[in-house]
């Protein structure tokens, strides 16, 4: 997408959204928004997510889910809240602060599955859960099961390999004859 | 005396391990609480340290039933950062493939149903016609499951024969109203089994913010086909089954009428498919760094994923949240205050997937 189609589709959404893109700017800790491919997508690194998840609460929009993406470098996270008012997809992207953000599971269902999980696989704390049980954990296993393999960088070929891409470089040896 | 009832991980009743523990008093359930994550196998991971190509293989085994969905949504979110245009007429395969899909899983569920409240005669019904989708599905792909259909671009083989498909498709619909549609919402055992059991209202449907058929049997109109139109929705057209009774039945119902529309976004897509190439790009894709987030609707609902690329081999970050993540916590408001002997064909009326919850 070229700069200037960028630039006339934040513009278009606005148009269209005026009141969409108004809320989202007025969430406290909401820095910039944007429309990029297809959805709109708000950066908010010190985002105060309960102020967020009111305002979205007002609006009608639902949320969809929350993904993690934990920083090879630090105990840190990117946390993305992704809602859905049912024509267009609301990204809002954060940070967590000390490992931890505080919890919508309170007042939104939806929000607690997806906190359960984060919590089991990247150890993000969502500190006023109101039952911050393993979820697909095992009992006994410790949390951040993923971190540590997620952050590793992967070492993959472009290209496909498949064991029946390329013959054995010797031939099977033949089977010892029968006396 | 109160006491607990622990249905699963492991049990008849379930398809797949995941578990329901209910609290009763006699006969009646007073709460209960759900538990997933028994076959967890982190394709999330994994997906990030395979090629692009390869993640499609490996994506497409997120499930066994909706495999077509997940493969199709994350070529969409790969083609949606590579700005790749999809030829019209891979979009009107994929979306033959995708409902067919549908058909398929909506009719194995609808067997399970049957075999949960015991209509054995019902069950071979629906699974004879079920058999036509396979034999269609498997004439186009190859394949009965895991179609191997969809590729970053694309798809990978051409229904050169369209028409060959349709008396499939006229069985399909002779069946459905003449023997699955009657006989689920006429006959009086099937009636007696579904009829106000497992109430899920609309504010409840809201508040547990559910998908798919489990929203539309409670009165929400929601359908990604309908609201945020991908594929070849707009130009076929597409009307969303909408019930306000939120039980088991309305669950039946919003499914079964949904097979019929199926059948003719299929028949219509089959007798307008247009000419052109299957693939938008040759060789293997180059995504650059970017990220999407898309959505489609499985035939359990929506199906949402999130990935990124920073314009290397393998995605950065592929996140995957199926439909069943969301419906199956919507279990426990259904089964209050249900008999025991309920629980069985209400959560089945969720239609869960455990393997697509766990992945």
């Amino acid at each position: 997408m070229t700069a200037d189609t960028m630039t006339a589709d934040i513009e278009s959404t606005e148009r269209a959204f005026p009141r969409l893109t108004e809320a989202l700017r007025a969430i406290p800790g909401v820095r910039s928004v944007a429309a990029r491919n297809g959805a709109l997508w708000a950066d908010a690194p010190l985002l105060d997510v309960e102020a967020m998840a009111a305002a979205m609460a007002a609006l009608g929009i639902r949320l969809g889910t929350v993904t993690a993406i934990p920083h090879p470098d630090s105990a840190e996270s990117t946390v993305i809240y992704h809602y859905i008012d049912e024509h267009r997809i609301i990204n809002v992207k954060t940070c967590t602060r000390n490992g931890a953000l505080a919890s919508l599971a309170p007042s939104v269902r939806a929000a607690s599955w997806a906190e359960r999980e984060i919590r089991d696989l990247f150890a993000v704390e969502f500190p006023g859960h109101p039952n911050p049980v393993p979820l697909i954990r095992p009992e006994g296993i410790d949390t951040a099961t993923l971190r540590e393999a997620m952050c590793r960088p992967a070492t993959v070929a472009r290209k496909p390999s498949s064991p029946l891409a390329s013959p054995p470089a010797s031939p099977p040896a033949p089977p010892p004859a029968r006396s | 005396m109160p006491y607990s009832f622990p249905l699963g991980p492991y049990h008849p009743a379930l398809e797949e391990p995941f578990k329901v523990k209910v609290q009763c008093r006699g006969e009646v359930i007073e709460s209960a609480t759900v538990e997933v994550g028994f076959s967890y196998r982190g394709i999330e991971l994994l997906a990030q340290k395979r090629n692009w190509v390869e993640v499609i293989t490996l994506i497409e085994r997120v499930c066994g039933i909706c495999s077509n969905t997940h493969a199709m949504t994350f070529c969409m979110a790969a083609e949606t950062i590579a700005g790749i245009e999809l030829p019209k007429r891979a979009a009107h395969i994929r979306t033959i493939i995708a409902e067919l899909e549908r058909l398929h899983s909506h009719l194995l569920w609808a067997g399970v149903g049957a075999e949960d409240i015991g209509f054995h005669s019902l069950f071979m019904e629906v699974f004879t016609l079920r058999e036509r989708v396979m034999d269609t599905l498997e004439a186009i792909s190859g394949n009965r499951v895991n179609y191997g259909m969809n590729c970053i671009g694309g798809v990978l083989r051409d229904i050169p024969d369209p028409a060959a498909h349709l008396p499939a498709l006229d069985a399909l619909a002779k069946g459905l109203g003449e023997i699955v549609i009657p006989t689920f919402t006429q006959n009086p055992t099937a009636l007696a089994r579904t009829r106000g059991v497992g109430r899920l209202s609309r504010e409840q449907a809201v508040e547990w913010a559910v998908v798919g058929p489990v929203a539309r049997a409670s009165g929400l109109d929601i359908d990604v086909r309908k609201d945020q139109p991908y594929l070849s929705y707009a130009d076929l057209g597409f009307e969303s089954v909408v019930r306000p009774e939120g039980d088991v039945q309305a669950r039946v119902v919003v499914r079964a009428l949904e097979m019929m529309e199926s059948v003719r976004l299929i028949r219509e897509a089959l007798l307008s498919l247009p000419p052109g190439p299957l693939r938008a790009t040759q060789g293997l894709p180059e995504i650059p760094a970017g990220e999407a987030t898309i959505r489609t609707e499985a035939p359990r609902g929506e199906a949402f994923y999130y990935v990124a690329s920073e314009g290397g081999a393998s995605p950065a970050r592929v996140k995957i949240r199926t439909p069943s993540f969301v419906n199956i916590p919507a279990i426990e408001p259904m089964v209050m205050g249900q008999t025991l002997a309920d629980l069985s064909i209400i959560q089945a009326s969720v239609d869960p997937c455990i393997s697509c919850t766990d992945r």
